[in-house]
């Protein structure tokens, strides 16, 4: 039977150092400072800057229960993993490691890649995992990164060799039974790329329709020097998830970050990327389209630290907002003194589609250097009536002609996935949701 | 095929058509000439459907129809074909695509069958030819990138895949060399017949010379006032449109 708590701070208060995870995930005082942190410290409210457009009082008043029936449609599981077919499917049921529903890790390190759930983890790949969080620090402290950190029940690590080109992709698929009350999942992953080494990783949200979650997750990267990583966060999940994620990525010389977001699902969600320059010539790349309809609310929260000199960030969010969605741009770039030559760029773009739709937009520029390349912009619009009466007029309807310059608007971001197979179901995606959009 | 009868149209209270009169039957081609700011382009606009103008008094009647009435989709449906002066540029957009599908919108409402990417793109390609358009702005958004030029031709192209009953082209002239003109009026040559009409929008005669008019009619003020045959052009290219305004 599943216990029932009245919300998410009743249901943290009985935690102690879980025993799901491995001795070896992070040292004992890192756990136990973040579950003190956790106990002392109150959830953000919008008097808190970073959070000023993204209440959350909806996800910290809902009632939690502890375990779950992990009662998953298996043809719906296949059908996902059949989204990337050539990938490594990793499944992680209510938060869980399944090792029933993923392939077989081995096979992913025979390529070179010394790969382990957090379950299984050992002393040396604790120590990596515990200096990254070391190393990571977040210009936005809060509550949930150190849930993750007190808890840390769930999760992978992946260290890909050094000179290692990974070609098969690593899908790791989220997914939640149907339950009564809210589950709350946290899943941490730690994924070090060795020095001249390649890797794509594809983090999938996705639930059914009667999953009730709050999926919390962190990750943290560390590029070493020269290395690649192709990141996507895809979320759809259920109108009854929150999702409160975050992530951290350090880049040393000449790396090359390049994250894809893609949120249309979820009633809620705050995604927070944060991007540590530490190394010359390195590169981060940040893409993401939210779509939003009904009472969605989607924040997208940025921070690029240019710590060091010639290196190259260019950010492109945008944003579709339909019914009485909200969505949340909140994107800084910080070019520190010492960060000459940097070249920065960052956009926001977005459409809203109903008079009661809305987004707020804050892209900010920080520059302490004097020699940098820096740009920045923010647009909030609607469709294009010139636009729309040219397809008009050569017989296209207008709930068509809509559709095609959204598709287009969204189109322009999506021709950045790397995986073939991934952008026709993203627009797929994207395309099925806006023609249920709520319109004027 | 079009009736324009005494056509009233404002935009924000200030009168722009004032009392406007055509009539335009299959197999003809009508030239409307004017000077700048005369209400050319807001007749083709309210003629094909476009937003933001109001409509004070008069009718148009299109094959039988309200046209008034009708979506701007279903005008083109009916086959109506507008020319922009300005052409837009729409990013995103494939120009193939977008002509494929407003090609079968097209069929679709006519009862006939959509036509498959195949039999489309060879369509496509024999229109190509003449308006001897490079292949590769079939495969870039619509507009995007494209020259002045470029924007008038891929006009055409449209209107030569579409086959429209009637066709306005506004000042589809304007800005083009010598030899862009001549594809362009070719392009209308090829596919006049009896069955279908131009209205030609020009500021200039010497697009004439290449699209012979079967009717010239000077619009001044938002209103038509003098209408003749093809001399008349060569008389306005000749003596201006200033004795004709003293007249009016
Ligand atoms: N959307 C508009 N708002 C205000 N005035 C307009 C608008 N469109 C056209 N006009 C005015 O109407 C008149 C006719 O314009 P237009 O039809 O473009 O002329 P033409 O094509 O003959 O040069 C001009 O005085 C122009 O300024
Ligand atoms: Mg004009």
């Amino acid at each position: 039977m599943a216990d029932i708590y009245p919300d998410i701070k009743t249901w943290l208060q009985e935690k102690s150092i879980d025993t799901h995870a491995s001795d070896y995930v992070l040292s004992p005082e890192r756990r136990t400072e973040s579950l003190r942190a956790v106990a002392e410290n109150n959830f953000p409210t919008r008097k808190d800057e970073e959070w000023r457009y993204t209440p959350i009082a909806n996800v910290v008043n809902r009632s939690i229960q502890s375990g779950t029936d992990l009662s998953i449609d298996a043809d719906d599981l296949q059908e996902i993993k059949q989204i990337v077919p050539e990938a490594c499917h990793v499944v992680f049921v209510d938060g869980q490691y399944s090792a029933e529903l993923s392939d077989d890790l081995a096979a992913v390190a025979k390529q070179g890649v010394d790969i382990s759930p957090l379950s299984e983890m050992n002393a040396s790949q604790g120590q990596l995992a515990e200096a990254m969080v070391t190393n990571a620090n977040f210009s936005d402290t809060n509550i949930f990164q150190y849930m993750t950190l007190g808890l840390v029940n769930s999760g992978l690590f992946i260290h890909v060799e050094q000179n290692t080109e990974v070609e098969q992709p690593l899908h790791i698929i989220y997914v939640n039974g149907p339950t009564k009350s809210a589950v709350v999942q946290t899943p941490v992953n730690f994924i070090r790329l060795g020095t001249n080494s390649r890797f794509t990783c594809i983090q999938h949200f996705v639930n059914s329709d009667e999953s009730k979650a709050i999926t919390i997750p962190a990750d943290f990267f560390d590029l070493a020097e020269g290395s690649g990583i192709q990141s996507y966060r895809i979320g759809v999940e259920s109108d009854q998830t929150d999702h409160i994620s975050n992530s951290y990525a350090r880049i040393a010389d000449s790396a090359r970050f390049v994250s894809h977001q893609y949120l249309l699902g979820s009633r809620l969600t705050r995604s927070n990327t944060e991007v540590l320059f530490d190394g010359e010539g390195a590169e981060a790349v940040l893409r993401g389209i939210y779509l939003g309809d009904n009472d969605q609310h989607l924040d997208i929260r940025t921070y690029v630290d240019h710590a060091k000199p010639n290196c190259m960030s260019d950010q492109h969010f945008r944003g579709i907002l339909g019914g009485k969605a909200r969505g949340v741009f909140n994107g800084l770039v910080m070019v520190q003194k010492d960060a000459q030559h940097t070249n920065a760029e960052q956009s926001n773009k977005n459409l809203l589609l109903s008079r009661e739709a809305r987004v707020d937009t804050k892209p900010q520029l920080e520059i302490y250097a004097d020699d940098v390349k820096c740009g920045h912009g923010a647009t909030v619009g609607e469709l294009d009536e010139d636009a729309l009466f040219y397809l008009q007029s050569r017989g296209i309807g207008r709930e068509e002609a809509a559709q095609m310059l959204i598709h287009a608007f969204a189109a322009e971001v999506t021709q950045d996935i790397t995986i073939g197979s991934l952008q026709p179901y993203i627009l797929e995606k994207l395309d099925k949701k806006l023609s249920e959009i709520s319109g004027p | 095929m079009l009736s324009i009868k005494d056509l009233q149209v404002s935009v924000e209270g200030k009168t722009i058509l004032n009392g406007l009169n055509l009539e335009v039957k299959a197999g003809e081609i009508h030239a409307i000439m004017g000077p700048n700011g005369s209400g050319k382009s807001t007749l083709a606009h309210v003629l094909s459907g476009k937003d933001g103008y109001d409509v004070d008094g008069g009718s148009a009647t299109y094959k039988g129809m309200d046209l008034l009435d009708l979506a701007p989709e279903v005008r083109a449906r009916e086959g109506m074909f507008l020319a922009f002066q300005y052409p837009i540029e729409i990013p995103g957009v494939n120009n193939t695509s977008f002509l494929k599908k407003a090609l079968n919108e097209i069929r679709k409402h006519r009862g006939e069958d959509e036509l498959d990417a195949i039999d489309f793109l060879a369509l496509i390609k024999k229109q190509m030819e003449l308006v001897e358009m490079k292949e590769d702005l079939l495969k870039r958004p619509v507009n995007q990138g494209f020259s002045g030029g470029e924007k008038k031709r891929n006009e055409i192209l449209q209107m030569a895949v579409l086959n429209p009953e009637l066709a306005i082209l506004d000042e589809t002239d304007s800005g083009l060399d010598i030899d862009a003109l001549r594809i362009v009026a070719g392009g209308v040559n090829k596919l006049r017949s009896k069955d279908n009409a131009f209205v030609v929008i020009t500021h200039y005669q010497r697009l004439l010379d290449y699209i012979i008019p079967d009717h010239v009619h000077v619009l001044s003020e938002g209103k038509i006032i003098k209408s003749g045959g093809k001399e008349l052009a060569f008389e306005l290219e000749e003596r201006g449109y200033d004795w004709l305004l003293e007249h009016a």
